[in-house]
């Protein structure tokens, strides 16, 4: 089952990139299939069948193909898939090529969610970098080339660090293979513990991404396609924080407890710095590159309380922004179509002329704001009653950023929709209608009945907190 | 379920009417609106007289379940929301007529009712967070409604952001119950909280988080700078969601949560102090307004402040009382306002009206007992809940004879500035243009409904020996607090003391706004009162301005980071090329550095 969901997106992508003449349908057909699958993947995950697989790939070096679902993958994998599609649906002038290399991106997502063997992980982490890197390179903006080596400088010298200490942890710690089972059965403790995970560390932090190593975030996004697509899939790949859930954390939770209080630290102040820089921005994709920086400071902030409450909220705000922030960037996409630019007030008073656009935006904001009944509140609610367990006063800080939140998303919003009407624009046309549907369902569903995600969410979240002590 | 449909009902109406209203032709999105109310209405009092109801979806989130509770207080609650609802739905009928967004308008209408119900109907805190949030938005659209002007905009957005000040607090308070006692349902944190080994302090604390959010909603100091903008809304969403029920919303948290708060007798005092400041500086800055509704907007603040003077007492009761007396006075003289607004043709300085009495006939009557209502004139419902706040401050736990002179200098200067709006709109000379024009009977008749609350709702709530129906009724949904008797002789000469205040006030109003020429000192403070103290000014350069400044400052950082990582990447390439020069291509080379490099290992195996 999971093999189908990680192939049939690849195996699309390689035939939409072989056939650009179709590509378009061979997009929304392949990434439609994949998330039938997904909620297939997912209604039997909830009925206990985690799609456990394992097949030894390099038996001597204990390297496995191993994949299963637990929670936090799940819910991220459907995030994936809806978001995937909801971006293929709404940027349909882009050059096919970004087709194909979007659903080969999905693919690799997928595994990296699916991967429990870290060898297994690590390949499909690097290997999903290709497409967004092709992605940028290819099809991005003047500036494209030193966003590139930037984003990719930062990746790969994360990456390469993180490479030294998968081996360190599996042949220091004594572990028989690189699977996770084994692997948390046999941790590294001690200094050389201490390194292997600021390695992890460093390129997770760099995935989330957490400041100060943000720094390729905002051009990685400015530079990209103005469609939005190698945005909503690169905010997708911002997997920082799961890979701490699901790696790094479980296999030091010494160390990481050494590192605890500067991580919440480094949390909080990403968080409000985030959103207060968000606020001096004049690029809709700039603005939006901070804001969801500021939604993965809350998440780290939760996840390194250490606590349940906090780790499920991390993995549940990261699916929910993934999709919000995602959609945002496809709907800049719109903007620009209309008025050719990015600018953060290309027109002002539009939801006179266009108040079905005018609609949809605000709801996608308002999700980003945190507004309770959408998906943005339960993830952000529950890294709040886990995070104040660790520490109140980063706590406070981190959270400060609330009130940011409604200053610049909402300044923004207002800035294009409200005042007096300037240039008329085409309200939505049936394919934004189509899209905008499905996120506002989405946005709407995951913040009305959170429960059926937090259910899935719960065991592995237990299961992370019971392993590094509950954070005390 | 009969709980949820109460939601559902307007909900449905939300989103009927924001998807097909535009094809509806003009009354029907109010009709179908105002039914709608109505049904929610007819459901609490159905939910009401079956005794109460409960509601609820396990573990909506791990540990915390969507529960709706329908008691004595919510019930209460309800029936304002929902009664008055319904009436300002009627009334914006009429006052909405001709409006490109008169659909739009009623969606959002029957949006706020229905986050205003999951307020008012939460068994848990964060289930009142989603209504208290869903509230804020519904404020924010409904003042924002006429965007096309950029101070309706800006006024929305400050809205909302002063109110998410305050829910900041409320969300930390929420963290704070729920690391103590591991849950946030309302119900369970009364239970635990009987049987509490939990230290004061960290008590005070969350009582004071919860309140931080409970200022900011309510618009008290000092976070009540967003109430008088708030009136650039249409004037039914001024009646309905900045006067009668959105606004009291801190003082039903503060009720609700009345188990915690009885306990906390310092975090009461803050409570009554602020109330009290608020009223008085509501009061102070009502007087020098000139546009007809921000008197009554300030006058808002100033009563709002009076009920958390109640709450701050431990009179929770009474607050309650309050609340709905003022509900009815005060959605009265906004509809009043709107009347008059209506008919003529959108003015709103007081200083072009006068002599409406002759007119307006209806309104006239309207405006008047709103005013007197609100004044405390004796026997009108403004007048009984008043006392019973003022008369409290003497007879509740956490009062004091400072606040009973202080609520009574205050109950003096409502009745002074309730007159000035009444005799500057309705009495002299017409001293505008035009002719102005009664409004149609569907704005009339609610308004015949709110006066007639707002003359006889104080006889549900009488002082000893007389009856008494809403203390009893609210008990069993609020804390107990001991009380001191006080003989009937005091308290009833301090009943009459407050309606010679009144009267004294109402009298000095009159002459002073109707007859006198005014001395210079009350000119200066006239330009102060209608600068509202410039709160406004200084909250700019103090807070809002360096604020803003500092994002540009974050941002610049943000952009040396960059440029240092930059430089970073500069500084190994420039380190690559130096190096790259000593692949030379010669052995000899090679064979030089070998003998250095040979050289410095044993110097330094030896130094070592």
């Amino acid at each position: 089952m999971i093999h189908l969901l990680i192939f049939l997106p690849l195996a699309f992508g390689l035939l939409a990139l072989l056939r650009p003449g179709q590509a378009r349908l061979l997009g929304l057909v392949g990434s439609g299939a994949t998330l039938l699958l997904g909620l297939a993947g997912f209604a039997a995950f909830l009925n206990g069948a985690d799609g456990s697989y394992q097949v030894p790939l390099l038996a001597e070096a204990g390297v496995y193909y191993a994949v299963a679902w637990d929670g936090a993958g799940v819910v991220l994998m459907l995030a994936v898939v809806v978001t995937t599609l909801i971006a293929l649906l709404a940027a349909r002038d882009v050059p096919p090529a970004m087709v194909g290399l979007t659903l080969l991106m999905e693919a690799g997502l997928i595994g990296i969610l699916a991967a429990r063997d870290l060898v297994l992980f690590y390949v499909f982490f690097e290997a999903t970098l290709i497409p967004s890197l092709l992605m940028l390179g290819l099809y991005g903006g003047a500036g494209r080339v030193r966003a590139l080596v930037k984003f990719a400088m930062f990746t790969l010298v994360g990456s390469l660090l993180m490479l030294a200490g998968i081996l360190a942890v599996r042949y220091l710690g004594g572990s028989p293979s690189f699977l996770y089972g084994d692997l948390t059965a046999h941790p590294l403790a001690g200094s050389a513990g201490m390194w292997a995970f600021a390695a992890f560390l460093l390129a997770f932090m760099v995935k989330t991404p957490l400041f100060p190593l943000h720094v390729w975030l905002p051009d990685f996004h400015a530079e990209n396609h103005p469609s939005g697509l190698a945005d909503a899939m690169g905010t997708l790949y911002k997997v920082g924080i799961f890979g701490l859930f699901r790696w790094a954390l479980p296999l030091f939770p010494e160390a990481f407890l050494s590192f605890q209080p500067w991580l919440l630290a480094l949390a909080a102040l990403t968080a409000l710095g985030a959103a207060w820089t968000a606020y001096a921005q004049t690029d809709w994709k700039r603005l939006l590159a901070y804001g969801a920086l500021s939604h993965m400071g809350v998440g780290a902030l939760g996840l390194f309380s250490g606590t349940a409450e906090g780790a499920l909220g991390a993995i549940f705000l990261l699916a929910a922004s993934a999709v919000y922030t995602g959609s945002l960037f496809l709907f800049a996409g719109g903007l620009h179509r209309r008025f050719g630019t990015l600018d953060l007030k290309p027109t002002s008073g539009l939801a006179k002329s266009a108040p079905g656009l005018a609609a949809l935006g605000l709801i996608l904001v308002l999700a980003m704001v945190g507004l309770p009944g959408l998906s943005g509140f339960p993830g952000e609610f529950m890294n709040l009653l886990g995070a104040w367990q660790a520490s109140p006063v980063w706590t406070f800080v981190g959270f400060l950023a609330v009130i940011a939140a409604a200053a610049y998303a909402l300044g923004a919003y207002q800035q294009i929709f409200h005042n007096a009407p300037d240039k008329p624009a085409a309200d939505m046309d049936d394919t934004e209608w189509q899209w905008g549907v499905l996120a506002t369902l989405v946005i709407v569903f995951m913040g009305v009945y959170p429960k059926l995600f937090t259910t899935a969410l719960q065991p592995a979240a237990e299961a992370l907190a019971a392993l590094i002590g509950g954070g005390r | 379920m009969l709980l949820l449909l109460i939601l559902l009902l307007p909900l449905l109406g939300f989103v009927f009417l924001g998807f097909f209203g535009r094809q509806l032709r003009e009354p029907l999105p109010g009709v179908i609106a105002s039914a709608l109310t109505g049904l929610s209405f007819l459901l609490v009092v159905a939910a009401v007289l079956s005794g109460g109801a409960s509601w609820e979806i396990k573990d909506w989130l791990p540990g915390i379940p969507f529960s709706l509770v329908l008691d004595h207080l919510s019930g209460y609650m309800g029936l304002v929301v929902t009664g008055i609802g319904f009436l300002i739905h009627v009334y914006a009928i009429g006052y909405m007529h001709g409006d490109e967004g008169f659909s739009r308008f009623f969606a959002y209408l029957n949006f706020f009712i229905a986050m205003m119900m999951t307020l008012v109907l939460a068994g848990s805190y964060p289930v009142m967070f989603i209504g208290w949030e869903g509230v804020g938005l519904a404020s924010f659209l409904l003042i924002g409604f006429w965007y096309t002007e950029k101070v309706n905009a800006d006024s929305a957005r400050k809205a909302f952001i002063t109110n998410r000040i305050g829910d900041l607090g409320f969300l930390l308070g929420m963290a704070l119950l729920y690391s103590l006692f591991g849950t946030l349902s309302i119900g369970e944190l009364r239970e635990a909280m009987e049987s509490s080994t939990v230290l004061p302090l960290a008590l005070g604390t969350a009582g004071l988080l919860l309140f931080v959010g409970a200022v900011g909603k309510s618009a008290q100091v000092p976070l009540m700078v967003w109430l008088p903008d708030a009136m650039a809304g249409p004037t039914p969403v001024s009646a309905l969601i900045h006067a009668a029920t959105m606004v009291t919303a801190g003082v039903y948290l503060i009720a609700r949560s009345s188990f915690l708060y009885a306990n906390l007798q310092d975090v009461s005092y803050v409570i009554a102090v602020i109330g009290l400041v608020t009223a008085a500086y509501g009061a102070l800055s009502a007087l020098g307004q000139w546009d007809i509704k921000k008197i009554v907007a300030y006058s808002t603040i100033s009563q709002l402040g009076y009920m958390f003077l109640a709450v701050g007492v431990g009179a929770y009761w009474i607050a309650l009382f309050h609340v709905m007396t003022h509900a009815f006075y005060k959605a009265l003289l906004f509809m009043a306002s709107g009347s008059v607004i209506h008919a003529l043709g959108g003015e709103q300085d007081v200083r072009k009206m006068g002599g409406l009495k002759k007119y307006l006939p209806r309104t006239h009557l309207h405006g008047l007992a709103g005013a007197l209502s609100l004044a405390g004139f004796p026997l009108l419902a403004g007048f009984w809940s008043k006392d019973a706040i003022i008369t409290a401050t003497l007879t509740y736990p956490f009062g004091g004879t400072g606040f009973y002179i202080a609520g009574l200098a205050v109950a003096f200067l409502t009745a002074v500035y309730a007159m000035r709006w009444y005799a500057l709109v309705f009495l002299g000379e017409y001293r505008g243009s035009g002719k102005p024009h009664e409004s149609p009977p569907v704005m009339t008749l609610p308004n015949d409904v709110l006066a007639v609350g707002a003359i006889f709702a104080g006889f549900l709530a009488l002082p000893e020996p007389l009856w008494n129906f809403i203390e009893p009724y609210l008990a069993p949904a609020l804390a107990h607090v001991e009380t001191h008797h006080m003989s009937l002789g005091v308290e009833w000469g301090l009943i009459a003391l407050s309606a010679v205040v009144a009267l004294v006030g109402l009298y000095l109003g009159y002459l002073a706004f109707n007859r006198w020429t005014l001395p210079a000192w009350y000119r200066t403070f006239q330009s102060w009162s209608a600068n509202a103290f410039y709160v406004d000014r200084v909250y700019n350069a103090l807070i809002v301005n360096p604020l803003k400044e500092l994002a540009f400052i974050f941002a610049l950082f943000d952009s040396f980071l960059d440029t240092a990582f930059v430089a970073l990447a500069g500084l190994s390439a420039w380190l690559g090329e130096r190096l790259a020069r000593v692949q030379a291509g010669y052995v000899r080379v090679y064979g030089a550095l070998m003998v250095l490099g040979l050289v410095a290992v044993l110097v330094w195996g030896v130094l070592r």
